[in-house]
């Protein structure tokens, strides 16, 4: 059984202007030890994907439906007390600002404690060794003093391996981190992704990455799921995914990235801008800003479908092959050169 | 020394063709104790002792990590910030000192486009007002002329002009940062400060404004410096590129040599750091993981301010002598006294500098 299965997932927020399809009938799988990558521009629907996943998302106006199958169990009709039990334990979070997801008046010490005895009946001391062992785990220097100290006394990279260390002191099955380096410089970046790494092959976490950063995707991926306008447009191992994208959306973001490994005059732009998910097109949901439209996507959505190739290369766009292998294969001699 | 390191660091020789002339620029911030007798305690060396200069045309990249004073320089420069010490010398003349009003003519030729899209437009005007102010300040034409000029903006930064009543919490990221061009582009400068103009931005969103800002530099003639954290942006956009640490230069170099050969280990460092996005050659290189943080600027370390997180550390040289700009030929020139041998290097190699570097203080 894998550890996790969502299965058509959807998530609708009601506002004053109408319903906001935010996830609209996502499925993935996540398997034990293996690093889910989901990627996808801002309002495409991955945060609140793994918000519904976890029950965060306000009651008042939201809806949800499908299931989100933890270890069997969903987590969509579980029960508050339940949710509780499992969030912070079972499946941890890291957000994607550091500076804002700790309590400033509270020491850090203070936090990790709290984080354990809620979870585990254990005494003060034994859970201060453990958060100091974790602190020791995510190198931040002299933990036996910086322990005491406040949020405001860390740097950005320093906090966010504090969040490192509270998403992990109960040893979590998963982890599910949200643009963890979105707010980090590149050598601090390095250091948590490289961190969190090490912490999967020693404590064996599956991982949720949820980025807009291919360059992330591609270092700590396994397996990705692109994201468009809250639906899935592709789904494939991370070299597949690279070496051959199937759907203009994923050419259009690889293109759109000046890089390291290559050299372009002009970057290729995909006009316009993310629809609005209140109204969003009709039919392919990308087919107003996608340079191979045909007639055929303007009404006809569709489906997440395998490969001929590749069973498990998913992809949801009605291009025929040839055309697909020969863009994918532009893409990657641009690469190469 | 400090002096004579600076004077020696002008990257490339000034051939008098430059447009913009940054000369040892410093910029301290100080750092108070006491409400009524506020004394001086510490400064924060945010920019110190920055030497550059640009040729019409060309663009400058400027990079480093939060805290290296990109930003500072950048105000420095359009004199948003008065400097400490150094001279600016725009088209031969040094506008540190130059009083408001004589200031006033060269703001017309050098403006600048800021980070936050969010931000930096007044989200109680309408965007005709905003990008029309810089006309109405400078006096340029009538009302009918100015109307004229703004919604020509509009059409050339990709807007359509009849937004012209719009607010801005109408537009999108992207769609905000075209007006910030306009903006920018109203006076007709010679000289455009990018700060972090696309590092809000969607990656789809960011490719538009890189490609409008290239399309402008070549229907225009515009300079750019484009300060940025980003080393894939900074690569795709810059002719030359700097690399910014603690407030020094660290390394500068033409924007191919300084990707295929850096010689600053921090370069290195931060080269290796980059994500790509190619799994295969991401996965297979090792990346150089720096230790620790950037310190604190009110207490650069002694030396080379780079020496506690530097791989290639040597004691007794590193931390005593504060390394000069060494120049390694066409426009290449690092502050370091190991300076790489070559690259790709791994960790190890990167650790183990040979003793022959260790000769190379004459600077040749």
């Amino acid at each position: 059984m894998a550890l996790l299965e969502v299965k058509d997932l959807r998530t609708q927020f009601h506002t004053d202007d109408g319903a906001v399809k935010a996830v609209d009938g996502v499925n993935f799988t996540v398997e034990k030890g293996q690093t889910l990558g989901i990627v996808g521009e801002s309002g495409c629907g991955k945060s609140v994907t793994n918000l519904t996943i976890m029950g965060l998302n306000p009651k008042r106006n939201t809806v949800s439906s499908g299931q989100a199958l933890w270890k069997g169990e969903d987590l969509l009709t579980a029960k508050a007390g339940r949710l509780r039990d499992i969030r912070g334990n079972e499946i941890s979070m890291i957000f994607q600002d550091p500076m804002t997801s700790l309590n400033p008046v509270l020491t850090i010490g203070k936090q990790l404690v709290e984080a354990i005895q809620i979870h585990r009946d254990v005494s003060k001391r034994v859970a201060r060794a453990r958060a100091l062992d974790l602190l020791k785990a995510v190198g931040i220097p002299r933990a036996e003093q910086r322990i005491d100290d406040y949020p405001h006394q860390f740097s950005g990279g320093m906090r966010q391996r504090v969040m490192i260390a509270m998403a992990l002191i109960n040893d979590p099955d998963l982890l599910i981190a949200d643009e963890p380096t979105t707010a980090l410089d590149v050598t601090t970046q390095a250091q948590i992704l490289s961190l969190m790494k090490r912490l999967q092959e020693d404590f064996g976490s599956a991982i949720i990455m949820v980025t807009h950063d291919l360059g992330v995707i591609a270092e700590i991926a396994d397996d990705v799921v692109v994201m468009y306008a809250a639906k899935i447009v592709e789904h494939a191992n991370v070299f597949d995914l690279f070496n051959r994208p199937q759907h203009p959306y994923t050419w259009g973001l690889m293109g759109s990235l000046p890089r390291l490994d290559a050299d372009v005059e002009r970057l290729t732009q995909i006009p316009g801008q993310p629809p609005s998910l209140l109204r969003p097109p009709t039919g392919c949901r990308f087919h107003p800003r996608c340079p191979y439209v045909m007639e055929v996507c303007k009404t006809k959505e569709p489906a997440l479908l395998p490969t001929a190739r590749d069973p498990n290369h998913l992809q949801a766009c009605h291009l025929d092959e040839e055309t697909k292998d020969r863009e994918a294969a532009k893409l990657a001699e641009m690469a190469a050169s | 020394m400090a002096q004579a390191a600076a004077i020696e660091a002008t990257p490339a020789p000034m051939t008098g063709d430059e447009l913009l002339v940054v000369e040892d620029v410093k910029k301290y911030f100080p750092v108070t104790r006491g409400i009524i007798f506020q004394k001086e305690i510490a400064s924060v060396k945010a920019v110190d002792g920055v030497s550059f200069g640009i040729k019409p045309g060309e663009t400058l990249g400027i990079v480093g990590e939060s805290g290296c004073g990109k930003s500072t320089l950048a105000r420095c420069i359009i004199r948003l910030l008065d400097t400490t010490g150094g001279a600016v010398w725009f088209e031969g003349r040094d506008i540190t000192k130059l009083s408001r009003t004589a200031m006033r003519p060269i703001r017309r030729e050098m403006t600048m486009i800021f980070q936050d899209p969010y931000a930096s437009l007044n989200p109680r005007k309408r965007v005709g007002f905003i990008i029309a102010e810089p006309l109405e300040v400078h006096r340029l034409g009538t009302d009918k002329e100015v109307k004229t000029r703004v919604q020509e903006l509009l059409e050339v930064v990709g807007l359509n002009p009849e937004h012209y009543n719009r607010f801005p919490h109408e537009f999108s990221g992207g769609q905000r940062q075209r007006i910030g061009v306009a903006r920018a582009l109203a006076v007709n400068p010679k000289l455009i400060v990018c700060d972090e103009p696309v590092s809000a931005l969607d990656v789809s969103v960011q490719a538009q404004i890189l490609n409008l800002l290239k399309d402008l530099q070549d229907d225009f003639g515009l300079t750019y410096v484009f300060i940025a954290h980003d080393l894939n942006v900074v690569r795709h956009i810059s002719d030359r590129v700097m690399v910014m640490y603690l407030g020094k230069v660290a390394e500068v170099a033409p924007r191919n040599v300084l990707y295929q050969e850096p010689k600053h280990p921090y370069t290195g460092a931060l080269l290796s750091a980059v994500p790509i996005a190619n799994p295969e050659l991401g996965r297979a290189r090792e990346a150089i993981v720096l230790e620790g943080d950037v310190p604190s600027p009110v207490n650069p370390p002694s030396g080379c301010r780079f020496h506690p997180r530097c791989p290639r550390f040597q004691e007794g040289h590193c931390d005593v002598e504060d390394p000069p700009l060494y120049p390694f030929g066409s426009g290449h020139s690092a502050a370091c006294h190991y300076p790489l041998e070559r690259w790709p290097m791994n960790a190890d190699e990167m650790s183990r500098p040979s003793s022959s570097a260790a000769g190379r203080t004459d600077g040749t």
